[in-house]
C-alpha cells in the first residue's frame, strides 16, 4: 500500500448509520475515501443519503458501526474529546441562537481544547482569535452580538471559530445553505482561500454541484450502492453525476457541467457568431428545446456583429430580426413557427 | 492599521474595566443591604443599639434578637439568594432554555418531595425545626435525591423535545404530579407532621437553627466551587450540545457535574426555606441585562452577587420596614420575579435566542 505523507483522514471500510440497543440502522455500504492536506472536499449526495450522518461521523460525534477512520494514520477510537476536537472542527447546520454573545467571544469559544479549566484567554489565544476573525474579514463586527448578524455573517463568524479551534481538518455540513448567491460565493471564496493558503482541508456537504464541480479539488460522491472520490473533472469523464438523477426529465451535460430539462426536441439550429453573444444564444435556443448544431445547416441563426446589432433568422423567403434574445426566443417558442 | 487592530481588540479583551465596575457595585449594594438588613425588622431597635449588639458585649434582649435572628436570617437570605440564582443560570444554559429554573421546571418540587418523605414518612418526632446534626444531612440529601430526580427526568425530556413552551408545561405537570403524591402523603399523616410540613412549604429564611444555617452554608460553598469548574463548559454548551462536543466537551460528564450542582444548591435551599420561586429564573436573566455578556466566567460571579442583592431586598421589603408584621418571602420574591419573567418573555416570544 502506498504511504501518502500528505494524507491526513482516510475512511477504510466505514460503516455509518445509527445504533439503538442491539439493532444497527447502516445507512450505506461501507465508504472508502481519503483526503489529503489543503483540499477542498465536496460531499454530494441525494437529500436524506447520509451526508450528515458521514461528517457527524467523521467529526465523532455520533460512534462508526464498524470500519476505521484515521486521522493522520491514528484511529479516531483510540483520540479522547480533547484531542479529537484539535484535529477536526465542525459547523453544523444548526444555527447559534445566544444573544449577547459577541463575535470574539464566540471566536473564543474555538479556543476551548487548548485553554485551561476555566477557559482563561492566554495573550496567545487572543492573537491566535485575533487572526482568525481577520482571516474571515470580520475585524469590524468584533464586537457586535451574534444574533445580530446576517446568514453570511453569522456563517463567517462560525468559521473563525474553527480557525481558532486550529484543527487541520474543517468538516463543514451544508455550510451555504440559507446564503444568497453572492453570499454563497464569498462563503466558499473563503474556503478556497483557506485551503490554499493555510494548508487546512475542507470537507464540507453542499447540494450545489456546479458551485462544487468549479470550485473543490475533490469530490466525495455518495450513492446508494458506494462512494466515488476523485477530482470532479474525473468524475465528469466518468459519467458519475448521472447516477445522481433517477428521473428522466432532469439531464446533466457532462461537457459543460450544467443541468437542462429534458424536454421534447424541436429540432436543430445553427448559430453563426462568436464570443458571449454566441455563447449565450445557444443557452437559450437550449431552454427553447432545441440543440445546437456544430455544422453549418439551415435553418441558422446570425448573432449580431459589426454594424448589425440584431439577431438575424434567415427562412426561404424572408429574414427575421430581433432586437434581442427574449424576442427570437418567444417567436420560436410559438407554435407554427418552426423554422424546420 | 494592525496597531489599531491592537488596540481596539484589547478593549475587548478586557472589556475588564466596566466588568469590575459593576462587581464593586454589586459588592457594596450587598454590604450595604446587609446591614440594612439587620437594622429593619419588626421590632424597632435604635441603631445604636444594633452596632452595640453586634460589637460590644450587652446583656439585653435586643443581642438576642440581632445576633440570634437578625444576622443568621440576613445571611440565610444571601446564601439563599446566592444558590437559587446561580442553579437557575446553569439550567438556562444547560437545557438552552430561557424560562428555566428551580421552581418553574418542577426542582423545587422535586426536593419538597424529598423532604415530604423525610418529614411526613419516617417519624412523627420529626420536624424540620427539630431535627439537628445528622437529621440535617439527611433532610439536605432527601432534597437533593428529589432535586436530581427531577432535573434528570427533564433532561430526558428534553432531549426528546426541542419546544421549549412543551418542556415548560412538562415542568408544571411534574410540579402538579408531585403535589399530588405529596397531598396523598398529607392525608395519611397526622397532625403535628401534616402542621410543619405545611409551615416548611410556606418558605421561611428565619426559622433556620445554627446547626441547619451550617449545613446549608457548607452544601451552597460546594455547588459554588462545583459551578466555577462548569464555568469553561457551560460557555461550550450555549452553542447546542453538538458543537460544545466538537470544540472538545465531554457533554456527558459536563452535564452530570453541572446537573450535581444545581441540585446540591436547589436542593439544600428547598429542604431548609421551602420552595421559594422566580429567584432562580429572573436573577440570571437580570445579570446578563447588566453585563451584556454571554461568558460564564462573568456570568457566574455575576450571578452569585446579583442573587445576594435581590434576595436580600426581598428579605428587607418581607419584613415590611417600620411596621410590626412579616409577609411570606415567597410572595415577595414572586412580586419582584414575575415582571422580570413577563418582560422576558414579551422582549422576544420567538425565544430565539434569549440567553
Amino acid at each position: 500500500m502506498k504511504t501518502n505523507l500528505k494524507e491526513i483522514l482516510s475512511l477504510d471500510s466505514l460503516k455509518i448509520g445509527y445504533a439503538s440497543g442491539k439493532n444497527e440502522n447502516v445507512l450505506l455500504p461501507p465508504l472508502n475515501a481519503c483526503a489529503d492536506s489543503g483540499e477542498l472536499i465536496a460531499v454530494i449526495g441525494r437529500n436524506g443519503i447520509g451526508k450528515s450522518t458521514l461528517l457527524r461521523t467523521l467529526t465523532g460525534l455520533q460512534p462508526t458501526l464498524g470500519g476505521d477512520i484515521l486521522y493522520s494514520g491514528k484511529n479516531i477510537r483510540y483520540y479522547s474529546r480533547m484531542d479529537l476536537a484539535q484535529k477536526v472542527g465542525y459547523i453544523s447546520t444548526d444555527v447559534v441562537k445566544v444573544s449577547n454573545m459577541s463575535v470574539y467571544e464566540l471566536v473564543a469559544l474555538g479556543r476551548f481544547p487548548h485553554t485551561n479549566w476555566i477557559g482563561r484567554i492566554e495573550t496567545k489565544d487572543h492573537e491566535i482569535i485575533m487572526d482568525a476573525i481577520e482571516k474571515t474579514s470580520m475585524s469590524s463586527f468584533c464586537r457586535k452580538f451574534v444574533s445580530e448578524l446576517s446568514d453570511g455573517e453569522r456563517q463567517k463568524a462560525m468559521i473563525a471559530r474553527i480557525l481558532a479551534q486550529d484543527t487541520g481538518i474543517m468538516v463543514m455540513d451544508e455550510p451555504t445553505a440559507f446564503l444568497d448567491i453572492a453570499g454563497k460565493y464569498e462563503i466558499l471564496h473563503l474556503m478556497h482561500t483557506l485551503t490554499n493558503t493555510s494548508d487546512k482541508t475542507i470537507i464540507f456537504s453542499t447540494h450545489d454541484l456546479q458551485m462544487a464541480i468549479s470550485q473543490s479539488d475533490k469530490i466525495w460522491l455518495i450513492l446508494d450502492s458506494k462512494l466515488i472520490e476523485g477530482a470532479p473533472e474525473d468524475l465528469m469523464i466518468a459519467g458519475a453525476f448521472d447516477h445522481l438523477f433517477d428521473s428522466s426529465t432532469v439531464r446533466f451535460n457532462s461537457e459543460n457541467g450544467t443541468f437542462s430539462f429534458r424536454s421534447e426536441e424541436k429540432g436543430s439550429i445553427y448559430i453563426n457568431g462568436d464570443g458571449i453573444k454566441k455563447l449565450w444564444t445557444e443557452k437559450a435556443i437550449n431552454r427553447a428545446g432545441f440543440t445546437v448544431s456544430k455544422e453549418k445547416t439551415v435553418p441558422y441563426i446570425i448573432t449580431p456583429s459589426g454594424n448589425n446589432k440584431n439577431w438575424l433568422l434567415p427562412t426561404q423567403n424572408f429574414v427575421h430580426e430581433f432586437g434581442s434574445i427574449y424576442e427570437l426566443v418567444s417567436y420560436l417558442n410559438k407554435e407554427g413557427n418552426r423554422p424546420i | 492599521m494592525k496597531a489599531e487592530i491592537q488596540i481596539k481588540s484589547t478593549i475587548n479583551f478586557y472589556s475588564g474595566r466596566k466588568v469590575s465596575l459593576i462587581f464593586s457595585g454589586l459588592l457594596l449594594l450587598i454590604i450595604i443591604l446587609l446591614i440594612l438588613d439587620i437594622f429593619f425588622g419588626s421590632v424597632n431597635i435604635k441603631a445604636a443599639e444594633v452596632i452595640k449588639a453586634l460589637f460590644a458585649k450587652s446583656d439585653n434582649s435586643f443581642e438576642i434578637i440581632i445576633l440570634k435572628f437578625r444576622l443568621p436570617k440576613a445571611i440565610t437570605a444571601l446564601t439563599v439568594g446566592v444558590a437559587l440564582s446561580l442553579s437557575g443560570l446553569q439550567m438556562q444554559t444547560v437545557f438552552r432554555n430561557p424560562m428555566a429554573g428551580p421552581y418553574v421546571l418542577g426542582i423545587s418540587s422535586g426536593a419538597s418531595l424529598g423532604v415530604a418523605f423525610v418529614i411526613l414518612g419516617f417519624s412523627s418526632n420529626i420536624t424540620p425545626f427539630s431535627i439537628n446534626g445528622l437529621g440535617n444531612w439527611i433532610l439536605v440529601s432527601a432534597s437533593w435525591v428529589g432535586a436530581g430526580a427531577v432535573m434528570f427526568l427533564i433532561m430526558i425530556i428534553s432531549s426528546r423535545i426541542k419546544d421549549i413552551m412543551t418542556i415548560l408545561i412538562l415542568g408544571i405537570m411534574l410540579s402538579s404530579g408531585i403535589s399530588a403524591i405529596v397531598t396523598i402523603m398529607q392525608y395519611f399523616s397526622n397532625e403535628t407532621m401534616l402542621k410543619s410540613y405545611v409551615i416548611w412549604t410556606m418558605g421561611s429564611l428565619g426559622n433556620l437553627t445554627a446547626g441547619q444555617l451550617n449545613v446549608l452554608m457548607i452544601s451552597v460553598s460546594v455547588g459554588v466551587i462545583l459551578s466555577l469548574f462548569s464555568s469553561k463548559m457551560l460557555n461550550a454548551l450555549l452553542l447546542g450540545e453538538n458543537y460544545a462536543g466538537s470544540i472538545g466537551l465531554n457533554v456527558r460528564l459536563a452535564r452530570i457535574l453541572i446537573f450535581a450542582c444545581t441540585s446540591i444548591l436547589a436542593g439544600s435551599v428547598t429542604a431548609f426555606c421551602g420552595p421559594i420561586g422566580f429567584i432562580g429564573i429572573a436573577v440570571p436573566h437580570i445579570t446578563r441585562i447588566l453585563f451584556k455578556t454571554s461568558d460564564h466566567k462573568v456570568l457566574i460571579p455575576g450571578t452569585i452577587l446579583a442573587g445576594g442583592v435581590v434576595m436580600l431586598i426581598s428579605d428587607i421589603i418581607s419584613q415590611l420596614p417600620g411596621s410590626e408584621s412579616v409577609l411570606p418571602i415567597n410572595a415577595v420574591t414572586s412580586l419582584i420575579g414575575i415582571p422580570v419573567v413577563i418582560w422576558v418573555i414579551l422582549r422576544n416570544r420567538k425565544y430565539s435566542g434569549l440567553f
